[in-house]
């Protein structure tokens, strides 16, 4: 496989929420707004490509028996440095994203790409495949935190779109908001998925 | 001992910040594992034995070893809580795993399947960081450990009652598994809705 | 023996190397952090007492009670005090500038966690302007008969706003 192919595999074809359905806690949690989605995209892009390169690096020197402590050893780590980047840097989104900074640890994508694909592969083609991961990751938190905050607020990143006199839907930025919208993303992508297949 | 304080605690989990509808924490498992009544219960009640233990377990650790305050060695170590919590969780269900299988292979035989699961279950270190961010005390910790351990198993079986009937009803295509149990899971969050704001 | 020293070892010293990492980096960005937070304090009472170039604390054994707040020239152009009630979902905080004559000069509310989109617009300015000029003493929400408006959807997290500062400027007035 070309190395460009690992890069852009996890932006659609193996999209880690809305595909594999992983991560699926910070995607619902902090996509009120799309500020808010691009600092926790870009958190977690940055911990899943550091984490990546650290265990494709240390793969030979992890025994495998203790393969998943170390793991969740190298991420916290990571995890911990964004943790205190974020509160000594951006202070205010650090407060808005709250508990789930540390929360990224138990990020099933970031531990899942570790296992099944870091711990196999080279450091140039593990440290892609978490960029892709990472960025397909931040897209799906975007795409769905733009509905929301279009629907729930009338602007996406605070930039007005609706004129003032439309009446918010606050329940799309309220938690059954959140269930929803994805649950109609994914059957519509489902729906493309199915037409796809029919043709071929 | 103030029993108020408690029982304020306890709604508070199980109802109106509900770990899973409300603060989107444990959706991998509410989603992953609802398909089945028995399955559904057999892991609420794993969820509820790993975070009364870990609620305690790293109520102490903070306590004794990181915060400056009260810690026997002096030095704030604060930095450290989220891979001291994450690890501790780690170790704590490797050995619960090992003791229930000696002393009651019959409980192991119903939770043993989930326990590995749980370590990843963002709710069980949620709910760790979330004593400490909320200052409760060690009684507190344990009741709240237990309380959003009891909210938790509440929605998943209730999930899991509804999927086991959306089986058997015309759910479109496209709709079918993942959309449309985020759809129930969207208006089960609205009738939640209806516990917030309850003051006591 | 030896399939569990060489594994034991490794995990040993993974976390002596990202314990060592950490406690670095934690030493660079604690001050930085440490900075943020005061100055945001500041900042909140600049916002409602704008006149005032210095604050100085005023407290009891314990505490800090209020801030007076003195221009370049170190006259008192007023009185800073914080006051938090618990809303509808959340504590909500809210620090008041008072006039030397009593009033308030502002209001902003610097933490919360009320609804988005109802509660949460109390954080607003066309919600917090309303306060200026008011007395402490005698502001009540509209639905109880005063002059603040309540924010739609949301009189819970008005009233909690109001009620706090009242309750709390009751309480410092006798010190003021």
């Amino acid at each position: 496989m070309k190395a460009i192919q690992e890069f852009t595999k996890g932006i659609i074809k193996e999209n880690p929420v809305f595909v594999m359905a992983l991560g699926l806690c910070p995607v619902l949690a902090v996509s009120t707004s799309v500020q808010n989605a691009i600092g926790m995209g870009a958190a977690a892009t940055f911990v899943l490509v550091c984490s990546n390169i650290f265990i494709s690096l240390l793969k030979n020197f992890i025994p495998s028996k203790v393969r998943i402590p170390c793991y969740i050893l190298v991420i916290a780590s990571f995890v911990t440095i964004v943790d205190m980047a974020m509160e000594a840097y951006v202070p205010p989104l650090h407060k808005s994203l709250g508990i789930f900074i540390p929360l990224i640890v138990v990020n099933c994508i970031i531990l899942g790409r570790a296992e099944a694909f870091a711990s196999k592969n080279g450091v140039f083609k593990s440290m892609l495949d978490g960029l892709g991961m990472g960025v397909g990751f931040m897209l799906a938190i975007i795409v769905i935190a733009s509905i929301r905050e279009f629907l729930g607020v009338g602007t996406i990143l605070d930039i007005r779109i609706l004129p003032a006199s439309y009446k918010p839907m606050i329940a799309a930025i309220l938690p059954p908001g959140a269930f929803i919208t994805i649950g109609l993303l994914m059957g519509l992508l489902s729906i493309l998925q199915n037409k796809k297949k029919s043709k071929a | 001992m103030d029993f108020s304080t408690l029982f304020i605690i306890i709604i508070g989990s199980i109802f109106v910040n509900n770990f899973v509808i409300h603060r989107f924490l444990g959706l991998c498992p509410y989603i992953g594992v609802s398909k089945k009544m028995d399955s559904a219960f057999g892991m609420g009640m794993a969820v509820i034995f790993v975070m009364t233990m870990a609620s305690t377990i790293t109520w102490l650790i903070y306590t004794f070893f990181l915060n400056k305050a009260t810690s026997i060695f002096g030095i704030d170590l604060t930095f450290l809580r989220t891979i001291a919590f994450i690890l501790s969780i780690a170790v704590l269900v490797q050995f619960v795993e090992m003791v229930i299988k000696k002393a009651a292979p019959e409980l192991y035989k119903a939770l043993g399947i989930y326990l590995p699961l749980i370590t990843t279950n963002c709710a069980v270190l949620g709910v760790s960081l979330l004593n400490i961010n909320e200052n409760y005390n060690f009684i507190e910790s344990i009741v709240n450990g237990a309380a959003a351990g009891v909210g938790f198993t509440l929605v998943l079986v209730l999930m899991a009652g509804i999927r086991e009937r959306l089986e058997y009803s015309k759910v479109p295509k496209s709709m079918k598994g993942m959309p449309i149990s985020f759809i129930v899971a969207g208006c089960m969050a609205l009738a939640f809705l209806g516990f917030s704001g309850m003051k006591f | 023996m030896k399939d569990f020293i060489r594994p034991t070892l490794v995990l040993l010293i993974i976390c002596v190397i990202s314990g060592a990492i950490l406690a670095f980096i934690y030493q660079q960005t604690a001050p930085l952090i440490a900075e943020n937070k005061l100055k945001a304090e500041e900042a909140a009472r600049r916002l409602v007492l704008p006149d005032a170039e210095f604050f100085k604390p005023v407290s009891d054994s314990s505490e800090v009670l209020y801030y007076e707040g003195y221009s370049a020239d170190s006259t008192l152009v007023g009185y800073i005090f914080s006051c938090v009630q618990y809303g509808y979902s959340s504590d909500v905080k809210t620090i008041v500038g008072l006039t030397p004559e009593l009033m308030i000069s502002a209001i902003t509310v610097v933490s919360q966690a009320e609804t988005p989109g109802l509660g949460a617009n109390c954080t607003k300015d066309d919600f917090t302007a309303q306060f200026t000029g008011k007395n402490p003493d005698n502001i009540y929400v509209d639905k109880d008969g005063g002059d603040i408006q309540s924010l739609t959807g949301a009189t819970i997290t008005t009233r909690a706003v109001t009620n706090a500062i009242r309750d709390a400027f009751q309480k410092l007035q006798d010190r003021l």
